[in-house]
């Protein structure tokens, strides 16, 4: 792991967060000039930040890292992934909404002002956005604390926009435990900060920037690092939604509306992800035994996320389960810190980001076409749904690790990786997980979708263009991504290769 | 950093007092009363910011962002918040007794901790004043007293409390661990408090509209 690698100064980086940060600014100037222009940029800036993304990708898969503001700001293939991975399901989000939020009582209680509220709507989402980009750009470990926080401020209104109980209760919780939960983070980050001072071998400013503790990681007294890693694992771990500090994700991406829950599931526990692989890797080079205990932990939290899925009857909850369980294998994968398990975590990372934000959006075409979540209530769906059917069975094989989809080989890579760790209990626990995922989303799809539909259902009609659309998108990425798993591998190989701390 | 210009005895004074503070915000019943002794805490952690700016300039910032942040932004939402609603707060999980002995064990615990291996929580060489030990000693204690707060307090209005206690902790700790930490960092980190606290009591305002309390073990509704 060399520290000596070609880096460009460049201003993309600080665009990627400052695009979406100035579209949902001008979102809320703007409120007055009418819905039109506040969905138009929520389509835009998320498009542009892929662009970006795209363009970043392109420079650091030639060997390269991008820096921006001195070295505040510093892009490499970790964050270019992350980056990208962001702006896609952002963009597709974007597009989905624009129909799913006009559906009275999807957005806002029946008669509430909907049309009034959009605009807010979309400048929290673009900010949310802006936030989420700006954490996996920077270089500061304190400003990274500070990201992730503002994810959860971005984003606490809209998981209560709905405004009735259930929501106020979930945004009351999410804002609570997050920001609970990210103090610690702030205490690892500012005592990771103290001790790299402390090592002599940085200034004050240096130290702040994670590229440069790195660097002097080996210095720092072992208490200090083991309290450190405690207090970051804590905080950012409640952000990723690793159990045991989960139970605020399912009532959060339960009852946010449906785009809301895909950006949730979808990217910003990834994005928590990343700060906790991001900070805690410093740490693993001196410390390899670190290792076991994060793959215990998300071992962990890979079986009681699917366990919990067991027993709901809620779609939305079902999912936000399953997302603790899928988040068990990114932690197993990039706990590990060996080539080979970064390469399957982040892998997954990616999948699973496409895969959750495929199947919330699914949960939500069925909500917007029948106004039912609940597992009881549905069946017979797949004549009148078919596109909606056809991708939810997708995804739901995907995700349960099924050849040839994209999420068979990330799992196996993940499992691999465990192997060749010498690490088989957790390969029998993680095959064992992935069983029960199987059950659980095949179970719910067959009772959703085969079956006769009930006569209530009659009028139920396929969603729009604009909804099933970024649904099919998403739904081939995770074919290409199956059949042709070396289309990504340039960019996970260096980003890999970034948090491949503890060697091949 | 020469440390020979340091009030030391004004430090230990203001020190104790916070964690007085603390105590009194956890445990009065009378909202607006806990609202108060935040707010003290808050100007007496200006002064503590400033009494240590003494031997380093840039915490003049610190305590100038303080200033705006904690103590006139923070109490300003709590009051207006609790000034709209039913100022008794609701029957704690654990009452007044046995949280004053958690509150004194926990302060000679961590004034034990940080005399003794002070070396764990803050390796650098500053920290290794006796000043500075104190000044973590406190921090430690008004984070968990924070924590303590909210855990075990039923109403939402107090557990914000417990939350920004729990963020001065932090906060405080920062004279011994960061004391360079720039600027743009500072500012973010305060901000990013005060917007949470106005988030928070705008959601709970949400709340009580809705449920009719802002009692937390209301808050039933997604456990079926």
């Amino acid at each position: 792991m060399s520290e000596q690698v070609a880096t460009i100064a460049s201003s993309l980086p600080a665009w990627a967060f400052l695009v979406p940060f100035a579209a949902g600014a001008f979102v809320f100037l703007g409120r007055r000039l009418g819905p039109k222009l506040s969905q138009g940029l929520a389509v835009a800036a998320p498009l542009a930040v892929t662009v970006l993304g795209l363009e970043m990708a392109r420079v650091v898969i030639s060997g390269r890292v991008l820096t921006g503001w001195g070295n505040e700001l510093r892009v490499d293939g970790l964050s270019a992934l992350l980056v990208l991975a962001i702006g896609i399901v952002g963009t597709l989000t974007a597009v989905y909404s624009l129909r799913y939020v006009q559906q009275p009582g999807l957005l806002t209680r029946v008669g509430a002002a909907a049309e009034k509220r959009l605009p807010t709507f979309y400048g929290l989402f673009l900010w949310f956005i802006a936030t989420m980009v700006w954490g996996c750009v920077t270089n500061n470990i304190v400003m990274l604390y500070v990201a992730v926080e503002a994810t959860t401020l971005t984003s606490g209104l809209l998981v209560a926009f709905y405004w009735d109980k259930r929501a106020l209760e979930a945004g009351y919780k999410y804002l609570m435990l997050l920001t609970i939960g990210i103090t610690f983070a702030l205490f690892g980050c500012v005592l990771t900060y103290a001790a790299a001072v402390a090592t002599k071998g940085l200034t004050g400013g240096q130290a702040l920037l994670i590229s440069e503790v790195r660097g002097v990681a080996h210095l720092i007294p072992p208490g200090t690092a083991l309290v450190a890693v405690a207090f970051l694992v804590v905080g950012f771990g409640t952000k990723a939604g690793i159990a045991p500090f989960h139970p605020w994700l399912p009532d959060a991406h339960a009852e946010a509306p449906t785009p809301i829950s895909v950006l949730l599931s979808g990217v910003m526990i990834k994005m928590a992800a990343y700060a906790l692989a991001r900070t805690v890797s410093i740490f693993y080079p001196r410390w390899p035994t670190l290792a076991v205990f994060v793959v215990a932990l998300g071992v962990f939290t890979m079986v009681l996320g699917i366990v919990m899925a067991l027993v709901q009857d809620d779609l939305k909850r079902l999912l936000a389960y399953s997302s603790v369980s899928q988040i068990g294998y990114v932690v197993v994968g990039v706990g590990l810190g060996t080539y080979l398990g970064c390469y399957g975590g982040l892998f997954h990372l990616l999948n699973h980001a496409l895969i959750k934000a495929l199947l919330f959006m699914c949960v939500g075409a069925l909500i917007y076409a029948t106004g039912a979540r609940r597992i009881s209530e549905l069946s017979g769906m797949r004549e009148k749904m078919p596109i909606t059917s056809a991708c939810f069975v997708l995804g739901a094989l995907a995700i349960a690790g099924l050849p040839p989809l994209n999420g068979f080989l990330s799992k196996l890579t993940v499992y691999l990786a465990l192997a060749k760790a010498g690490m088989w209990w957790a390969v029998a626990i993680a095959i064992a997980a992935g069983l029960l995922t199987m059950v659980v989303m095949l179970r719910a799809a067959r009772t959703v979708f085969w079956g006769h539909a009930p006569a209530t259902a009659v009028a139920v009609r396929e969603v729009p263009a604009t909804m099933w659309v970024p649904m099919v998108v998403l739904a081939v990425a995770c074919v290409v991504l199956g059949v042709f798993p070396r289309l990504p591998f340039p960019l996970l190989d260096r980003a890999a290769t970034v948090l491949a701390t503890l060697g091949r | 950093m020469n440390t020979a210009g340091l009030n030391g005895e004004l430090i230990q004074t203001l020190s104790m007092v916070v964690v007085i503070t603390s105590v009194v915000a956890v445990e009065v019943r009378r909202l607006r009363f806990a609202a108060m002794a935040y707010s003290a805490q808050a100007l007496l952690i200006v002064g503590l910011l400033a009494s240590f700016s003494a031997v380093n300039p840039s915490l003049y910032w610190w305590a100038a962002v303080a200033l705006v942040t904690k103590a006139v932004l923070t109490p300003w939402f709590l009051f207006r918040f609790i000034g709209r609603g039913e100022d008794r707060e609701l029957p704690p999980l654990i009452g007044f007794g046995p949280s004053v002995v958690v509150a004194a064990l926990l302060m000679i615990g961590f004034y034990r901790f940080t005399h003794g291996h002070v070396a764990v929580l803050a390796p650098t060489a500053l920290a290794q004043e006796g000043v500075f030990r104190t000044n973590l000693a406190v921090a430690s204690t008004v984070f968990v007293l924070g924590l303590y707060c909210v855990l075990t307090r039923r109403d939402a209005t107090k557990t914000v409390i417990g939350l920004c206690l729990l963020e001065n902790g932090v906060h405080l700790s920062l004279v011994s661990l960061a004391p360079e930490l720039p600027e743009t960092a500072l500012f973010g980190v305060a901000t990013e408090v005060v917007v949470t606290v106005f988030l928070l009591l705008y959601v709970i305002a949400g709340v009580r509209k809705e449920f009719g309390t802002t009692d937390t073990f209301a808050l039933r509704e997604l456990q079926r």
